[in-house]
């Protein structure tokens, strides 16, 4: 085990109210330092304890802690008013938006209907299908939406700059210059997070940014990632990021081009990986 | 409280020369290490975060020629172990703690600053019309419930979005954040500490 998945919630949470021993803080403000999922995630449950706090949620024991320990200075008091006022708003405007549930019927308004049950069924049915198909056209869009956003996340230049751990990094050949034997075989265990491809630009003409299209061979999707930069630490590349989750057994393409001081795109260089569950 | 000295410019260079080669890289690093240790301090319960963060970057900045030379291993932990030496020091240093009640009565001041709602309320309408319309709705829907309900609610909107609760979380709190801030700044704006 790790040092990170050893440190759970609970123990975070415990770190948080000043409740654990010496040895225990510094191996968890050591990796809050270092590791930047770390640091999300101690901050994430220190969110998670104001909500408690707020909502009046905690024991009186933790009440106390929780106060001793975020209610101190005027910057910290200053942010708990704000998470309230954050709080209150999404509470307040959630339930004015909220739909007024059905109220239960006694079947009179049926009775009253004046259609025939021969144009009413078809009409029901029609529109139950138009639901359906509409339910699962906004599922995909927000998947996709999702995945997008997680992609550009992993590929900002600050992200670029981080080593989060559970990555597995990969050199890819371009097309130009690879043979058919080449290509990578990744194997995609359960403690790999995330997947860096490096990908070498050959080509003699250099840009500031270049985009990145993914897409698994045989699927009918692919995802582009913009603005991606690229390095020159012996060799000019770019690296690309992709989270396990959206890998999948099968072979994928990446094709890369660099983006035009016009915004437009310029040639474009292959590179070819098979994933291995 | 006022410090004495300020890190010299070529300390400055040096630790930033130690923590990555590449300037760049190294300026956001200072930058977040900067944050990280004042966060450390406040969790220590210190007296002055800001303060004891400076102290560090002078004590580290003091050896920073010879550490680049001799130090194996991330250099942010060596900054820690300075920030730990200090959180001794200071937690030596106060020995007068607020009492319960004391505490219980910043706490209800929490509550009762109804002079600051309303503009808060406001710096929040204009944070939040900064926002994108995806960023405002997912902090809607995820603080919507509160309580046992909102535990659902949470696990509901992951599955929606297609991604963990974890993930949720972690894209929530960094929305959330940068919507603090902008609270934070228009505070400053509107009712300057005197």
């Amino acid at each position: 085990m790790n040092d990170e998945t050893s440190v759970t919630d609970a123990l975070l949470r415990q770190y948080l109210l000043g409740n654990v021993d010496d040895e225990q803080r510094q191996r968890i403000e050591s990796l809050f330092l270092i590791d930047s999922f770390m640091r999300e995630r101690v901050l994430g449950t220190e969110q998670d304890l104001i909500e408690d706090y707020l909502e009046d949620s905690l024991t009186p024991t933790d009440k106390e802690r929780f106060l001793s320990h975020f209610a101190q200075t005027p910057k910290q008091q200053r942010k708990l008013r704000i998470t309230k006022s954050i709080k209150d708003w999404a509470v307040s405007e959630a339930s004015s938006t909220q739909p007024i549930p059905a109220k239960a019927t006694d079947g009179s308004g049926i009775r009253a209907w004046p259609w025939k049950k021969s144009v009413v069924v078809p009409v029901a049915l029609a529109i139950i299908v138009a639901i359906v198909v509409a339910a699962v056209w906004l599922n995909k869009r927000n998947k996709r939406l999702a995945i997008e956003q997680e992609l550009a996340q992993l590929n900002t230049p600050v992200s670029l700059r981080e080593v989060p751990p559970q990555m597995t990094s990969r050199d890819l050949t371009p097309g130009t210059v690879r043979s058919s034997q080449q290509e990578i075989e990744i194997k995609k265990g359960n403690d790999i997070r995330i997947v860096e491809l490096r990908l070498p630009w050959v080509q003699t003409e250099h840009y500031s940014r270049y985009q990145a299209e993914v897409l698994r061979v045989g699927g009918d999707e692919s995802f582009a990632i913009r603005d991606l930069p690229a390095e020159n630490n012996g060799q000019y590349a770019v690296r690309l990021r992709l989270p396990a989750h959206f890998l999948h057994r099968g072979h994928y393409l990446i094709r890369l081009s660099g983006i035009t001081a016009g915004g437009s795109l310029g040639p474009t260089e292959e590179y070819a990986f098979t994933i291995a569950e | 409280m006022a410090r004495d000295l300020a890190l010299p410019p070529e300390s400055f260079e040096e630790i930033l020369v130690w923590l990555n080669s590449d300037r760049d890289v190294a300026a956001s690093m200072y930058l977040q290490l900067r944050d990280d240790l004042t966060k450390i301090f406040t969790m220590n319960r210190c007296s002055d975060p800001e303060w004891l963060t400076d102290e560090t970057f002078d004590r580290v900045g003091k050896k920073v020629v010879v550490l680049r030379q001799t130090y194996k291993g991330d250099p942010r932990l060596y900054f820690y172990g300075v920030a730990r030496n200090l959180i001794r020091e200071d937690l030596k240093k106060v020995k007068t703690q607020a009492s319960l009640e004391d505490i219980e009565h910043r706490a209800q001041d929490i509550e009762f600053k109804e002079e600051t709602a309303d503009l808060r309320e406001e710096c929040l309408q204009t944070c939040l019309e900064e926002l994108s319309a995806e960023k405002r709705d997912l902090i809607l829907n995820y603080y919507a419930k509160e309580k046992q309900a909102k535990i659902d609610h949470r696990a509901e909107l992951a599955k929606r979005l297609n991604t963990s609760v974890e993930t949720l979380r972690v894209r929530v709190h960094r929305i959330r954040n940068s919507l603090e801030k902008c609270i934070e700044q228009c505070l400053d704006r509107k009712a300057p500490r005197k």
